[in-house]
């Protein structure tokens, strides 16, 4: 591909002995794709000798990723991301499609901040398409419903107070009630802020040892089983209700939500790379994934015992809210991952100046820059047997679409590999393990426990809507 | 008191030497360094025991005393052994205030730097503060106390003062009374004393041991490398059966107003620890406190004052560890103390 800039469109790429994953026509394997003028020309799926030694640790041609929770920082907080830089995060991370939280100062409580959201989308030039979240509540303080109306005219795709749950369960029922009347899921942070207040670390062996205040699972579980009993108690008032609940951390909350699908409840729900791949045992300083940190019997093994602990303690990168749990209930995150019960793969990207994470640990503000290492975290779990690509790859598109009750022409809706429509897919080297450093961040946040280390695929081209959203240095000729 | 270093023969052994820039918690001592840190409050004991208590072994050396949390004990203990050995010494109260007026951690401490501290010794109320500062201070770091989590020279005058009555703690059952919780000083001596073989018993109402139960399960088939385990327990009774050492803590009225206890008066009643209570203790257990006492609450009045209570003794022991651990971190050898 000749030297082009981002938001142009793409005059020819023909990419040659892939891997092709289409979570659409749920197929998968050796092909070539050729995409001209922008479209997506020709999706030839390759037999016999001609796909010979092509497999799925090679170069991967993907549709383009979706991702239901981020964290843009604009309006109000542009020293952290701007709306260019977290598009720009989000295309090298392989995402084509992003939906912003609307926690941002002012909160995206009605549609004029949504209005200039969007202005500093079409500014960027950036082919990301950015969609939006509105607030549940005004203000986000949890006392009046929002202009959810209005906001829903606005094209927002689902209602959110997050960063905070929506703190009275009246308000709650209400809000489920009236978003359903318009169509529209309630997108849930589940916490109960009577078991976190102060809190710094899950509870548990490394809050203990480190002497920081405890963040207990039951405040996720407890939250998640009674915005679940508020759901079932508006069923019969409003058929369109619909409950998301988003980042879930815990074996109790995925259990909860596994036995509200099984009773036949519109409830979803999504987990996160980090909580899915670290564990709180990085908080003191170990850097293993998830699953090489419990032991045969699915207990969490102790990283002091092991002589785990490779970083410095209380980083506080490794601070998120819900926090980074135990190998146990990362391997509860990725088993509802696998077997379905978590429809969705989202990031949270969160990010922060370095000024406020340069600080106490106790201090520090809650988050993780996600957006550019999530791919790579899934692979390391792909690579590690832990999790099928065509899952992975699903949970990042088909998933995330499902959960904004996409119609096929609607924003949002997942892209398959389609011959004939305008090119929206990502081509990673699963083969090719690249830094993550400061530098390689296309987003302002650099904070992620991940400085440093290797992680598989990197992303060599990202097209949005036929468009150049992003090309690695290196495939630029 | 005690044999002279350089007069006991000590096996030479490739790794027992001092090996830390910081010192930010006992965990990250060996078993060998901490029986260095013995020797060499050995050697500053002798010192403070001359008519002129004084060495120049830090002449030159600036050693600034940062504390965030108001404790008059700790930075007057750090300051006299810091002025022993002929150190410049710089004290600075700040106040975790000023993080909301702007001035982090980190630029005072690149502050500090900039005013010449070749040490820093710091006290904060947020567990792990020390960790950040050692990241961006080229000096050592000397932790006086972070939260929760660690208060090492605490732990290491806590060792030397069991073993000056008792020999080796090893096998010796060791009880610490209080809010373990919330204690930075149990978690130092849990290390430490672990590390050195002690029979550890922690004893405290169940809301203040929270995590602690685990913990000991978790090292009950032996836990860091190295380490015993020990035991948790919210028996008053059956934690002081014979003990060799009782240790009690302080207990702050916070813990009520979290709802974490009803009353101090139902605390001191249930885990006070009283003449009645040490009656199950060994004859000679000594009776210790890290200091400072609410009498009657913790501490029976009487009980502070016994003979074998050796909490007087905690205090000037802390000069002279404090005193060792200075030397050590300035790269000072216990050998050369007596000639400094
Ligand atoms: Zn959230």
């Amino acid at each position: 591909m000749h030297e082009l800039r981002v938001g142009e469109v793409v005059p020819l790429l023909e990419i040659s002995r892939a891997w092709l994953v289409d979570p659409v026509s749920r197929r998968e394997g050796p092909g070539e794709v050729v995409v001209r003028d922008g479209i997506l020309e020709a999706v030839t799926w390759l037999k016999g000798a001609a796909a010979d030694g092509i497999g799925p640790d090679g170069v991967l041609v993907l549709p383009g990723l979706i991702d239901l929770h981020v964290h843009l920082r604009e309006p109000g907080n542009e020293d952290a991301e701007t709306v260019a830089s977290g598009l720009a995060a989000a295309a090298h991370g392989g995402f084509t499609t992003v939906c912003a939280m609307p926690n941002t100062t002012p909160a995206a409580d009605e549609p004029s901040v949504l209005a200039r959201v969007a202005g500093a989308a079409a500014a960027s030039g950036s082919p990301v398409e950015l969609l939006a979240h509105g607030a549940v509540t005004v203000g986000r303080a949890g006392e009046r419903l929002a202009a959810l109306g209005e906001l829903a005219d606005a094209g927002v795709v689902g209602f959110s107070d997050d960063g905070s749950p929506v703190k009275s369960a009246t308000l709650l029922r209400n809000a489920l009630l009236y978003a359903g009347m318009l169509g529209l899921p309630i997108v849930e942070h589940v916490e109960d802020a009577t078991l976190t207040s102060g809190a710094e670390a899950n509870e548990g062996l490394v809050a203990t040892i480190l002497g920081l205040k405890g963040w207990p699972p039951a405040a996720e579980i407890a939250a998640a089983e009674r915005a679940i009993a508020v759901l079932d108690s508006v069923r019969a008032d409003a058929t369109g209700a619909r409950l998301h609940l988003t980042h879930l951390s815990t074996a109790g909350a995925l259990a909860a939500v596994r036995r509200a699908k099984a009773a036949g409840l519109p409830v979803t729900c999504d987990v996160t790379p980090h909580h899915l791949g670290f564990t709180d045992e990085w908080v003191a300083g170990a850097r293993r994934w998830a699953w090489e940190a419990l032991d045969e019997s699915g207990v969490a093994r102790d990283p002091w015992a092991d002589g785990a602990l490779v970083a410095h303690p209380y980083a506080t990168a490794c601070r998120v809210n819900p926090p980074l749990r135990g190998a146990a209930d990362a391997a509860a995150c990725l088993a509802a991952l696998v077997d379905g019960t978590a429809d969705a793969v989202v990031t949270d990207h969160a990010p922060h100046t370095a000024v406020d994470k340069e600080t106490e640990f106790g201090l520090a503000v809650n988050g993780i820059s996600g957006l550019e290492t999530a791919v790579g975290v899934l692979l390391a779990a792909v690579a590690a047997g832990r999790l099928s690509l065509a899952r992975a790859v699903a949970a990042l598109t088909v998933g995330p679409a499902a959960v904004m009750g996409s119609r096929p022409g609607r924003r949002g809706a997942a892209r398959g590999l389609v011959e004939g429509a305008p090119a929206d897919l990502v081509v990673v080297d699963a083969g090719d393990d690249w830094r993550v450093t400061p530098e390689a961040l296309a987003s302002r946040g650099k904070n992620t426990p991940l400085l440093g280390r290797e992680l598989p695929g990197r992303v060599l081209v990202t097209l949005a809507q036929g468009r150049l959203a992003y090309q690695d240095p290196s495939e630029r000729a | 008191m005690s044999t002279s270093p350089t007069t006991t023969p000590t096996p030479t052994q490739p790794d027992a030497g001092w090996r830390q820039k910081h010192l930010l918690d006992v965990d990250a001592l060996s078993l060998d360094e901490i029986q260095l840190v013995m020797r060499t409050t050995d050697a500053m004991k002798e010192v403070l025991s001359r008519p002129i208590a004084k060495v120049p072994a830090l002449r030159g050396t600036n050693v600034t005393i940062l504390f965030y949390e108001a404790s008059t004990r700790t930075r007057v203990s750090f300051e006299v052994a810091a002025k022993n050995l002929s150190a410049d010494v710089v004290n600075i109260a700040a106040s975790t205030s000023s993080v909301t007026k702007g001035e982090s951690l980190v630029d005072t401490i690149r502050t500090v730097e900039a005013l010449g501290a070749d040490m820093i010794v710091m006290r904060h109320g947020t567990s792990g503060a020390p960790y950040l500062a050692a990241e961006v201070f080229s000096g050592s770091i000397l932790n006086g106390g972070d939260g929760w989590h660690a208060h090492p020279s605490q732990a290491l005058l806590d060792l030397y003062t069991m073993r000056a009555h008792l020999g080796d703690v090893r096998g010796k059952k060791v009880v610490i009374l209080g809010d373990i919780l919330h204690s930075r000083v149990a978690r130092s001596n849990l290390w430490s004393l672990t590390a050195s073989g002690a029979d550890l018993w922690l004893c405290a109402p169940s809301t203040l041991l929270r995590g602690f139960d685990a913990w000991a399960g978790r090292w009950a088939g032996g836990g860091a490398p190295g380490h015993a385990g020990f035991h948790v327990t919210s028996d008053v009774d059956a934690a002081l059966r014979d003990a060799d050492v009782v240790m009690a803590l302080r207990l702050q009225r916070e813990r009520m107003d979290a709802g974490l206890l009803p009353s101090l008066r139902e605390y001191s009643a249930r885990f006070g620890l009283t003449r009645e209570r040490l009656a199950g203790a060994r004859p000679d257990a000594l009776v210790m406190h890290p200091g400072p006492m609410n009498e009657g609450v913790e501490i029976a009045p009487d009980v502070a004052i016994l003979d074998r209570s050796v909490i007087t003794e905690q205090v000037t022991n802390g000069v002279a560890v404090r005193m060792a651990l200075l030397y050590l971190l300035a790269g000072g050898h216990p050998e050369a103390v007596t000639n400094a």
